[in-house]
């Protein structure tokens, strides 16, 4: 077929007589080299051939484009098929490049690559296949792979060819390391490694874009599609990284001055075809810095094509959520900087402000995803002008108050502190400065960041190399010329240092150096109380501030050392201390309470706790009051839990068994501090700690070091800390409806309980709490909030770690099923972080728990 | 970092009272002395030696003792009571009587000065009957020379200090009154020369520093404030310092000038650089009540020159500091 074609094509009526002439010496010498085994006939017959492959030595181009065309595969099959041949060892190294390798390193470059390739695939380790890769190698360094893509942009001929054909040289070029990988392992000469093959492909690209250039410029027509094609190939198999790296600085630069490059790159990427475009699009984003350059690479594509529009307003932004804050301001500045493109601008605005201020998409989305989108739509916000604000503006104020309310609404501290720094910043644009929103909260990284995208981005742009370049001179004059300043401030210092010297000299007498005085403190004006009862009645009735402040300090020592008198009245002290509220911004008062809490919980446990669990359900106590005594509830079960020798002597005890210890003061923590009281993290954070422990140690059979025994002081108490919590739970009450609105609380609830229940590990009355619990946990799987599931995650999580593992199964026997299909979901699915690999530890948990189990009952059988 | 401040070398113990007043004698005559008058009218003759009391002389009729020193030798002991009385001692060869006595009629808390005009003359400036009077008397003879009063409505006198310019001259007195003015007299020609309104508050102490010509004061306030005398006599306010709590009973410059030492109600004594600027140096914490009197010991040795403070808590405590050259 091939040949009829060609013979056709062939101008001239000489021709049919080279064509017959050319078939024959052809098939001559190839029976030779097939056959023959003199070495010198061989050579002889290559170098004949080998003049067909070069213009100049034939002299006649039509030959050679003949000989190209019908034969040139046929050769190279034949000679791959020789290289086992006698007659090639027979040859010297030099005169194998002169006579097998020229073959391939000459000739039309897809044939020769497709060729390679294939016989590479098809051929077992051997003395041809390195002969076979050395030769590739060559072919990939001498830049003949910027030959085959130039052939593909200027010559007609191949234009016409086979779709079959492209896609064939287009996958062998793009998977290229992968094939030969796949046959040499580890021994992959380096050029072919995808670490050096891409940048070189990028480079090769690039060369080939330059012909085109200079093409364009000659006034002859090119065409990108191969090459185009390439590129989106190559991006979708996820080596636009590696690509990019070298291509995208090298565009920005280029595009800098040269409005053909601008034409070229952009017509480039328009040929791109669509199923390819996002990857191309993303990884030219993700290499470009800044939207200039974006601007100048890729023109206006996304208003000519349908695809990268959507990809660049639509996919990048709001399905998916991988762009650093670079990227992201590279694309959205990139929809500013045209005003064609402003308008997509406003629509993107519109869809973000949308997505912002849904409130299922709050509860139902990652908060990184949140956060993606808050800095999305600060962005934009930042580039509009204040026309288009003013045409905004309801919606983007239907957006701000709706997304702040679902956001503060939330129970995770980072979505609302989100909600917080977007609302201040889109009030600060929309609003007049009197009538701003306002919030207190503790600026952390994030809202820093949000904060930052709000500032007028600057103006510097990266200057291009070659502008750089030019500039150097510039700034080498400005140095010199600012040689003599700098020469001169020395001189002008030394004029000011006598006088520097006189006064040290005045100052010599003073050569007493001071004392450290950081001790020098305010004198307190009160003496802090040295009886319970007086404590009480300073906390009860005082108006003093300081006097207050005093007895908050000495509360807790004063419970702790008089153990009778605390006794005498506990009760009445937790009750002022639960309403104990911090009128005079006394410092650390949060803390001292707390702690001054657990100091009469622990001296005096079931009075004090049997007031809390009732005052938790009682009425007309705000929140913060129920959190508080969860919390005391929490730290108090964790103190008692410690042996008492370890709790004042734990800090001066020299750690001498690591494992032990380790353990030892993870599940006996000491009291927290303020600092450490953000409750739930603490705690999980110990149980996980101890379940990763645990779990390691089973699954490699390594004997644990035995543990100090101690009594526990807990264990006889658990269930006054845990019952009366689960009493009441589903009543609601005016001002309390745990089930309902007051989610927080409920969350702390189910913590605290699932905390309680790690601690009472071994307690004779753990089953019957792992039973509650589960009761109580199992309607609240699906509960909306995140920080409920994950209360609940924790306990189920502290209730397959604490109960006896018959006990368990015995518990979970008609819902083991379902359990695991929960699990299993929550695990895979679940928006929260934290949710996920609480699920997947309580997977693992039942898995062991099912595992002992069986493991126990079998030997019972046989 | 800066070191941390020093701890006292040693306590005494024992004087059963308030200390109201302190004075070292540390000639080559014998052991260092030092004596402390307290709030139950005892003097304590303490022997810094053996670091125990050898002597407690009473005679003020249990009143406080408010000011104590020594006129030629350790054996002639001087003594102002809150009995409004002026006593001289003779300790010399064990003997511990009251050899002379005069009545100054003042009832306010005011010390005496005593200044050592030539060899075995010294004239003594103490509170006179009326509130804002200064008299000032020629010792031993107790001849009066003159009495100075203010003419402006200063109010009580708080706290005196006679001086004479190192160069010889005339003797001038630093006077601090109830209104919180500091008031310079000369006393040959009996009047006012300057006068600085320092505080709002009375002013509860101050010291004079004859070689600079200058002079610190304290009072209730948070402030020490210095003031030097100029060319033309006059009284210029020269540098203050804020303090962490307010109040100050006693101030002292040691004798070399160059630290000066403060007995603080908040239980602190603090030590400044005196030489230029008022520069906070240190703060000794040890007493748990007021300190109300400091004092710097004369040893003619400048490494055991001590410091030593008297305090509310019925100690004295001695502190070793900036004496090491």
């Amino acid at each position: 077929m091939n040949g009829r074609t060609g013979f056709m094509d062939c101008p001239g009526n000489d021709c049919p007589g080279n064509g017959t002439e050319l078939r024959l010496t052809v098939s001559r010498c190839l029976r030779t080299v097939s056959s023959s085994r003199d070495v010198g006939e061989v050579s002889d017959a290559l170098r004949t051939l080998l003049r067909y492959l070069d213009d100049d030595c034939h002299g006649e181009a039509a030959v050679t484009g003949e000989f190209h065309r019908v034969y040139y595969t046929r050769v190279l099959q034949v000679l791959i098929g020789a290289l086992s041949a006698d007659w090639m060892s027979g040859l010297s190294d030099g005169q194998r490049k002169e006579l097998w390798d020229k073959f391939f390193l000459l000739g039309p470059p897809d044939q020769a690559v497709l060729a390679l390739v294939d016989a590479i695939r098809s051929s077992s380790p051997s003395a041809g296949l390195e002969r076979m890769v050395y030769v590739l190698e060559q072919f990939v360094n001498k830049g003949r792979i910027a030959d085959l893509l130039w052939t593909r942009c200027v010559d007609v001929g191949v234009r016409s060819e086979s779709a079959h054909l492209r896609e064939l040289v287009l996958a062998r070029l793009v998977s290229l390391p992968d094939l030969v990988c796949n046959r040499l392992h580890t021994n992959t000469p380096a050029p072919l490694l995808p670490q050096q093959y891409y940048p070189l492909l990028a480079t090769q690209i690039l060369h080939t874009l330059q012909r085109t250039c200079q093409a364009l410029r000659a006034g002859q027509d090119c065409c990108l599609g191969f090459v185009a094609q390439l590129l989106g190939k190559t991006c979708v198999q996820s080596h636009s990284e590696l690509l990019f790296g070298v291509l995208a600085p090298q565009l920005s630069s280029l595009t800098h001055h040269d409005v053909l490059w601008q034409r070229v790159s952009s017509t480039l990427l328009e040929n791109v075809p669509e199923r390819w475009t996002e990857a191309v699009v993303r990884g030219l984003i993700q290499a470009l810095d800044g939207a200039e350059a974006l601007s100048r690479v890729m023109g206006n594509l996304v208003m000519k094509n349908k695809r990268a529009q959507f990809v660049v307003t639509h996919k990048l932004l709001l399905l998916q959520y991988s762009l650093q804050v670079q990227g992201l301001k590279t694309v959205l500045g990139y929809l500013a900087l045209d005003p064609e493109r402003r308008s997509l601008l406003k629509q993107v605005l519109r869809s973000v402000c949308k997505v912002w201020c849904n409130s299922s998409a709050v509860r139902h989305t990652p908060v990184e995803q949140q956060l993606y989108v808050s800095r999305s739509l600060l962005l934009c916000v930042s580039l509009l002008s204040q026309d288009d604000i003013q045409e905004l503006r309801t919606e983007l104020l239907q957006c701000m108050l709706g997304g702040v309310q679902c956001r503060l609404d939330s129970s995770t501290e980072r979505v609302r502190k989100i909600g917080m720094v977007v609302g201040e910043c889109l009030s600060q644009k929309l609003d007049t400065p009197t009538s701003q929103l306002k919030f207190q909260f503790e600026p952390d990284d994030d809202t820093l960041e949000l904060r930052s995208l709000m500032e007028p981005p600057s103006a510097q742009h990266v200057p291009d190399p070659q502008h750089s370049q030019r500039t150097e001179p510039d700034s080498e004059g400005q140095r010199s010329a600012g040689q003599p300043v700098t020469s001169q401030s020395p001189s002008a210092n030394q004029s000011s240092a006598p006088k520097g010297d006189s006064d040290s000299e005045l100052d010599s007498d003073d050569e007493l150096t001071p004392y450290d005085m950081s001790c020098d403190q305010e004198k307190p004006r009160v003496t802090p109380p040295r009886y319970v009862r007086d404590c009480l009645d300073v906390l009860l009735s005082s108006d003093d501030a300081e006097r207050v402040r005093m007895s908050l300090q000495v509360a807790e020592e004063l419970l702790r050392k008089n153990i009778s008198a605390t006794q005498e009245v506990s009760v009445q002290f937790s009750k002022v201390l639960l309403h104990l509220e911090d009128r005079y911004s006394t410092p650390a008062f949060h803390s001292l309470r707390q702690n001054t809490m657990v100091a009469l919980t622990v001296t005096h446990t079931e009075p004090v706790v049997k007031y809390w669990t009732t005052e938790f359900y009682g009425l007309n106590y705000s929140l913060r009051q129920r959190m508080d005594i969860l919390e005391v509830l929490a730290l108090s079960a964790q103190e008692l839990c410690e042996p008492i020798a370890d709790k004042h002597s734990s800090f001066v005890e020299p750690i001498t068994d690591k494992h032990s210890s380790s353990i030892q003061t993870l599940s006996m923590e000491p009291v927290t501090t303020p600092e450490q009281c953000s409750g739930p993290v603490h705690w999980r954070h110990v149980v996980e700690e101890r379940i990763q422990s645990k779990t390691k140690r089973l699954s490699r059979g390594v004997s644990r070091a035995p543990p100090k025994t101690a009594p526990n002081r807990f264990a006889p108490v658990a269930g006054h800390f845990f019952f009366p919590l689960l009493r009441n739970y589903d009543r609601p009450q005016v001002t309390f409806d745990l089930l309902g609105s007051d989610h927080l609380v409920l969350g702390r609830l189910i913590h605290t309980l699932g905390l309680l229940m790690h601690l009472a590990t071994n307690a004779p009355v753990a089953a019957q709490m792992g039973r509650a619990l589960l009761d109580f946990v199992w309607v609240l799987r699906f509960h909306a909030d995140q920080m409920v599931r994950r209360g609940v995650l924790f306990a189920v999580c502290a209730v397959f770690l604490s109960m006896p593992s018959n006990c368990l199964l015995l518990e979970l026997s008609e819902d083991l099923t379902e359990t695991r299909v929960w699990l299993a979901e929550v695990a895979e699915s679940d928006p929260d972080a934290d949710c996920r690999s609480l699920a997947v530890q309580s997977l693992r948990l039942l898995d062991q728990a099912l595992k002992t189990e069986l493991q126990l009952n079998t030997p019972e059988h046989t | 970092m800066s070191l941390p401040p020093p701890d006292p070398q040693y306590i005494l113990r024992g004087s059963g009272a308030q200390i109201n007043t302190l004075h070292f004698r540390c000639d080559n005559e014998g052991p260092p002395l030092l004596f402390s008058g307290s709030g139950n009218g005892a003097v304590h003759v303490w022997n810094l030696n053996t670091r125990r009391p050898e002597k407690v002389l009473e005679g003020h009729s249990s009143s406080s003792i408010i000011w104590v020193s020594t006129l030629n030798s350790r054996e002639t002991l001087i003594s102002q009571g809150r009995d409004m009385r002026v006593c001289v001692w003779d300790l010399g060869e064990g003997r511990g009587d009251v050899t002379e006595a005069f009545v100054t009629g003042s009832v306010g808390f005011c010390q005496c000065s005593l200044l050592e005009t030539s060899p075995g003359r010294w004239l003594l400036a103490y509170p006179g009957e009326q509130m804002e009077e200064v008299r000032v008397a020629e010792f031993p003879s107790l001849i009066p020379v003159c009495s100075l009063k203010p003419d402006s409505k200063a109010g009580m006198l708080m706290s005196v200090k006679i001086w004479q310019k190192d160069s010889g001259g005339c003797p001038e007195i630093v006077a601090g009154y109830e209104d919180g003015s500091v008031v310079l007299w000369d006393v040959t020609q009996r009047r006012p020369v300057s006068c600085l309104k320092v505080y709002s508050e009375p002013v509860m102490c101050l010291d004079f520093d004859s070689g600079r010509l200058k002079g610190a004061s304290g009072s209730s306030e948070k402030v020490i404030s210095s003031w030097t005398i100029d060319e033309k006599q006059n009284l210029q306010m020269h540098d203050s310092v804020e303090l962490v709590n307010p109040g100050i009973s006693q101030l002292r410059v040691r004798d070399d000038g160059k630290i000066l030492a403060s007995a603080g109600w908040d239980n602190n004594l603090r030590v400044f650089a005196w030489k230029k600027k008022l520069r906070p140096l240190a703060v000794l914490k040890h007493h748990t009540d007021m300190v109300l009197s400091v004092g710097f010991s004369d040893h003619h040795d400048p490494r055991q020159r001590l410091l030593a403070a008297g305090s509310k808590d019925q100690r004295i405590s001695l502190w070793s500091i900036y004496n090491q050259s």
